[in-house]
This record gives C-alpha cells, structure tokens and sequence, in this order.
C-alpha cells in the first residue's frame, strides 16, 4: 500500500534517490562493461549482417544479401544440420551420463569422493586440450578406442576420417568435457533432496527404480531443465573440438556454424556474411531454447505420471 | 614543507603548460626523422613461422639485434598464428597500429596492396641501398602485383618448392636403390607399392603419405593437374579453369592412390607427425619441414618431384618480408634498412630454415652447399626451384585460388571428391564458376 506523502518521514524521498544513486553506482562498472564488451557488439554485428565489410574502411550497406547468399549457402545448410546432429547426440548423452553419475556419487559409497573429482575433473581442462587428446585416443590405426574396440572384435573406426564418423568423433570429445558441469549441478540438486522421503517411500514399499522414477527426477527436474537449455546452447555454439579435431572435415562432415563464422570471418574477412550467418545463428538458438523450455514446463507433471 | 610552500599558482601553471605543450609536440617529435632520434626504434615485426623454421628465424631476429646492439634500431618480434594474420593485421591497420613489416607469401597480398596495407618498394630499396640485381628476376616478378601498378611489395627472403622426402630406412627395408629415386610415374607407383605396408588389406604404412583431406591432397592435386595441362587462370589472369579435363584426370589421380593403387590412406590426420613417427615413406612437402625431422634424427633423403603428366613441374611458394603503412612514413626507410639486413645476412635462413634462396651472391658462394643442412635431404629444394611453377594467382581472391590451403574454397569443393560426395565433373564446373567470377571481379 502506498504511504501518503504527507505521513513520510522528512528526507525520506532524498534518501530512496541516495540508495538509489548508490546502487547505480555498485552495478555501473558492471554495466559500463557490459555495454561495451556485450551489447555494443552485438548491436554493431547486427548492423553488420547488413553490409559488406572487410575490416578496412566503411561498412557498405546491402540490405538483406548476406542473409539471401547464407540461405542458398550449402556450407551454412551442412553446417546448421551438423550441430543439429550434434545436438541429438551430445545433449541427452550429457544430460543422462551426468544424472546417472550424480545419482552413483551421491549414494556416498567408498570412493565416491574420488569419483567425483575424476567425473568433474575434465571439465577445468580447456576444449582445446581435450581436442588434441581425443584426437590420439581416436586415432583409427593407433586410438585407444580402437585398440579396446579391437579386443573385442570390431574392427577399426575412422572416427575423425570418414564423413560417417566424424560427427560422432567429435561428439565423444564433447560428452567427456561436457560432463563435469551438469554432474556438479545435479549433484547439488541431489544433496537438496529430503532422505525423509526415501525412507517414507521405502517404508511404502517402493523400490529404488520407482524412488528415482517418481522422487528423484521430480525433484531434480529445475535443474534437469537448466542443463538441458545449458548444454543445448553450449552444443549448438560448438567450436573449440571441431577446430582443433577435425576443422570441420572431411568435406563439412562435422563443421558447425560458429567454425563456418569463424572460417568467413577471421580468414576470409567477410565480415558482414559471417555476421549475418550469426544472426541466423542467434534466432536458431533462441527458437529452440523457447521451444525447449515450453515443452519442459508443459510436461512439468510429465515424471509423475502412473504415479 | 618548505618545497611545498614554493609551488606557487604560477609554478603550477607553467609546469601544467610545459607538460601539455610536451604533450601536445609528441605526435610531431614522432613523425621527425627515425635516424634523428637519440633513443633507439624499435620496430615491430609480426611473423607466423610456427613450424621448425620459426626458430631458425628466430636466430636471424636475434642476430640482427645482437648486431645492432646500442646503434639506432632493434628488432621486437611478436608471433601471429598463420590464419589469423591478414585480420588481425586489417585491424591493426585499420586503428593506425600496424606492426612495421611482417612475413608474407608472393602473389597472395594483392588485397592489401590494392587497400595500401602493404608499401611499395622499388624506390625504398633504391634509398637503403638494396641491391635488386642481385634478386632473381622470378622472385621479383612474383613479388608484384600487375593488376595492381606491378610494383614491389615484397623482399624475397626464400624461394620454396614441395619436393617429396623419404625415409631411408623404409627404402632400406624394401630392397629399393636409394641411389635411383623415381623420376616418372611408373615409377614412383612402383616405389609406392614396394614401400606400402598392408594389414587385412588396410594401408598401415602409406608408400605415399597423404591425409584424406586437407592441403595435401589439394596440393597434390594443383601439381599434377598442371602437370597434366590445366591452368587454373589464363596467363592475361581472364579465363578461368584452362584445360579442365587435366584438371580432373588429377582428380581421379589422387583418388587413384587412396582407392585404386591403395598406397596412401585416409586415416592420417597429422602429416608432419605421421612421417616424422614412420607412418609413412615417401611425403611431399616443403624444406619447412627439413630443421624438425634432422634435429630429430629421421634417416630421410630428398628427391625432385617426379614427372607424372607432360611436363615437371612442382608447388611454387616464395617467402618474405612486407612493410605495413604507417603514419610516421620516417620509420619505412628504418624499417626496409633492417629487412636489408636481414636479406643480405639470410645465409643462415636458406641453409637451415627453408628455401633456396633468391639472392645470386649467397647462391654462388661456396659454402652454399655445405652450410647448413646436410645437401641430400635439401639440395632437392634448390635444384628443385628451376621446375617449381605451380603458384599464385595474383589477384585480389588469390586466397580461394591457392592449391597449398585446407579450407578455401579450392581445397573444399576438391574434399568433396574425394570423399564421394561428388563427381570431378561436377568438382571441375564448380570450380570454374567460381573462379571465373573472381577474375571477373579482378
């Protein structure tokens, strides 16, 4: 309800503009840098997308023939249905693994301390890095992969050569990075979950399945929700593995559209084409992640269900 | 406190005045002759050389600032990775802060002469002494730019050609003659076949070594299809895709090695690390590799690029140094005096970094042949050079024409091929529009 002028305290209004002033003041570095650092960019690619620029000089105004060109760019075709494929893979492998291991450490058997850092240990390491490593273990004659695969009578995959494997190459990379961040954050939804309510569903007779089926990813399902739209985002943007794994080879078989962004941009200084390929990036990923969101809320009661 | 008590309104002032007035003269202090200045300049040099010979160049910077230790100028080298060197100096250039000279490739810089990134200079040359008589005449020519006013935007420091190196100890093991390396086709697909190593029919060791994608098997290609006949521009720089039936007989070459005559495998990412760890025997490449592999102790010898098609020829590639444009034109004529040195004291570069070199004087010294690495694992890079004409195109898209690139335009529509995506006549079509639309645009 709002206090009549009248009964507030004098100097009232001067102090709500001192805390507001002050508050200004707390958030203004943040804000200057955030200006400059996020939103200028941005507005400036945006404006961008709509000219011909190589760096030098002015940018030339071309109205929507970058955003024409990248429609019939069968490089940008190839590369929006990559990450596509790479989403398929990538975010429900990393969404399951990461539950499965969280669920795993958070039974608090022996080890599971250790099993924790070695689940979020690939995590601090940089994509680069693992890139370089995977791209060893993958390796079809000398791999490591393919070595274990070998022991057991399959023989050896091109993982990185072949335009059939070089997606899922990559995506294995990913996974293994990926992991770490989704299984620290459903480890922390875990350990928020009552044991009261096990022991109550024990009591009632429900086996582990039906606890983890109907208590525990209800339970998780916030952050269920947080890391699907994280990693879908994060997977959709991938770059660091395919440029160091693959450089988007053989023949475009595993580019993603930030590689294709970055190829036009930094070693062709088409400036406005690769930008306008990112403003299609951007709605892309805006679309899904709406999308996404909408389905998870409308399924809300989705994990209940034969309850 | 006494101090304090002296700094009057007026001492303040005069202080402020003389600070601003300092200030305000630097610009003017800075663009006044480079050789007037009291303290020594230090030029900014960028380079991209990553592989083994970037330590080689490495030396020479050292060389040059050991040897000018005190007197006006000193060399500060800063390292750019190769594919981000043209933005990142666009940039540079663009805010009034490029570096003062740089590394580049004849024939590819002809956007940035035409933009007036790079500086002419036949007459800096002129000013500093340097005497271009005693360059060959083809580095020169590859230096400049005829659509763009043909002058010089580039001192040669090496003259490069891909010659294939083999491992000696695999020749050994096959029972070949390392004294008769194959000089035709015929038989280099018998050394091949001879140096192959196979497991249930898999190629485990490539007689010839190549990856499934990438630069080699494009620069393999741009080699034997001008072997073969084909131009990828008319010499007036007009007509694109001369001869596109050689062009694609190449294509069908390279497929031939992987599918056909089954001596190369796709499997091989890292080429340097393959041949250097024996994955391969025999592996084309250029003398960039030559310092890694003999301070490694690979048993290899060099031989000249065999004759496949018509005619011998092999990848062309020239390397030197450009001068950026800069507000204070004073620092040019600094700046061209150090490349001089460096050009006249490049013995060390073209013996154990990489070329032949295209000065006459260090051709026709004595030593030449025996500085440096030993002459049979480079002396093939240098005798090489008279055959080595597959190179730029010299036009403003000469990036998207290059055959020694992985992810141009060239060597992406080629990956198709050899992938099975799609058929040479179909690769040929494509190359030819494009690239006739990029002639057309100059």
């Amino acid at each position: 309800m709002a206090i009549p002028r009248a009964a507030r305290p004098r100097g009232s209004a001067r102090d709500d503009r001192a805390r507001d002033l002050s508050g200004y003041l707390f958030v203004a570095p943040f804000l200057l840098f955030f200006l400059l650092f996020n939103v200028m960019p941005i507005l400036f690619g945006a404006y961008v997308a709509f000219t011909e620029w190589g760096i030098l000089g002015s940018p030339r105004w071309v109205g929507l023939r970058n955003f024409t060109t990248a429609v019939h760019d069968e490089w940008v075709a190839t590369a929006f249905v990559n990450i596509g494929f790479y989403a398929l893979i990538i975010v429900p492998c990393v969404t399951g693994l990461s539950l499965l291991f969280a669920v795993f450490v958070n039974q608090g058997w022996p080890l599971s301390s250790l099993a924790r850092t070695l689940f979020f240990a690939p995590n601090v390491v940089a994509a680069s890095v693992i890139g370089l490593v995977w791209v060893w273990v993958l390796d079809t004659q000398f791999g490591l992969v393919n070595r274990y695969l070998g022991l057991l009578g399959i023989p050896a995959i091109p993982w990185l050569t072949s335009t059939r494997w070089s997606l899922v190459g990559v995506s294995l990379a990913s996974v293994w990075w990926d992991l770490g961040l989704a299984f620290v954050l459903f480890l922390a939804a875990l350990q928020d979950v009552p044991g009261e309510l096990y022991e109550s569903a024990a009591v009632d007779g429900a086996n582990p399945l039906r606890q983890f089926w109907h208590m525990t990813l209800p339970e998780v399902r916030p952050i269920l929700s947080l890391v699907v739209t994280l990693q879908l985002i994060a997977t959709l943007r991938i770059f660091s593995q395919v440029y160091v794994m693959t450089n988007g080879g053989p023949a475009g078989s595993s580019s993603s559209v930030i590689h294709y962004v970055y190829t036009t941009a930094v070693v062709r200084q088409l400036m406005g084409y690769s930008a306008a390929v990112s403003m299609l990036l951007f709605v892309v990923i805006v679309g899904v992640t709406l999308v996404q969101r909408l389905v998870i809320r409308e399924q809300g009661g989705w994990f209940r269900s034969g309850a | 406190m006494t101090q304090r008590e002296g700094l009057t309104r007026r001492t303040f002032m005069k202080t402020v005045t003389a600070g601003a007035t300092l200030a305000a003269s630097a610009p003017v202090l800075r663009a006044g002759s480079v050789a007037a200045q009291s303290k020594p300049v230090e030029l900014v040099h960028w380079s991209w050389l990553a592989a083994s010979d970037g330590e080689i160049w490495q030396q020479m910077i050292d060389n040059f600032n050991a040897a000018n230790k005190g007197k006006a100028v000193q060399i500060k080298m800063e390292l750019v990775p190769e594919e981000q060197y043209v933005t990142k100096l666009l940039a540079a250039a663009a805010t009034g802060r490029a570096p003062d000279f740089g590394w580049g490739t004849a024939g590819l810089g002809a956007k940035l002469a035409k933009d007036g990134v790079t500086v002419p200079l036949d007459d800096l040359a002129k000013q500093v002494g340097l005497d271009l008589g005693d360059f060959a005449d083809s580095s020169l020519k590859a230096a400049r730019y005829p659509k763009y006013g043909n002058r010089l935007y580039l001192i040669p420091m090496d003259l490069m050609s891909l010659q294939p190196e083999i491992n000696l100890d695999h020749v050994k093991e096959a029972g070949l003659d390392p004294s008769k390396f194959p000089g035709d086709e015929k038989s280099l697909l018998e050394w091949a076949q001879r140096l192959t190593k196979r497991e249930g029919g898999k190629v485990v060791r490539s007689g010839i070594m190549m990856t499934g994608s990438g630069v080699h098997p494009t620069v393999t290609w741009g080699i034997v299809a001008e072997q073969l006949g084909f131009q990828r521009a008319s010499d007036d720089l007009k007509t694109a895709c001369v001869n596109p039936e050689a062009g694609k007989q190449a294509m069908q070459w390279v497929l031939d090695l992987f599918d056909k005559h089954k001596v190369s495998t796709r499997e091989v990412t890292d080429r340097y690390k393959a041949f250097g760890t024996g994955q391969g025997s025999i592996f084309w490449t250029g003398p960039w590799t030559l310092n890694g592999y003999v301070k490694q102790g690979l048993n290899f010898a060099t031989f000249p690029f065999p004759k496949i098609g018509q005619r011998r020829v092999t990848y062309f590639e020239e390397g030197g140094l450009e001068l950026y444009a800069q507000r204070d034109k004073g620092r040019h004529e600094a700046t061209l005096a150090a490349v001089k040195w460096l050009s006249d004291n490049s013995f060390l570069w073209t013996t154990k970094g990489r070329g032949a070199s295209p000065r006459k004087s260090l051709l026709a010294r004595p030593d030449y042949k025996t500085g440096g690495h030993p002459w049979s694992v480079r002396g093939a890079f240098i005798e090489g050079m008279e055959f080595a004409t597959v190179g730029e195109i010299p036009v403003v898209a000469a990036p998207e024409f290059t055959v020694y690139a992985g992810g141009n335009f060239l060597a992406k529509t080629l990956e198709t091929v050899w992938v099975g995506q799609k058929a040479p006549d179909a690769a040929m079509q494509q190359l030819k529009e494009r690239w006739q639309k990029d002639l057309d645009e100059g």
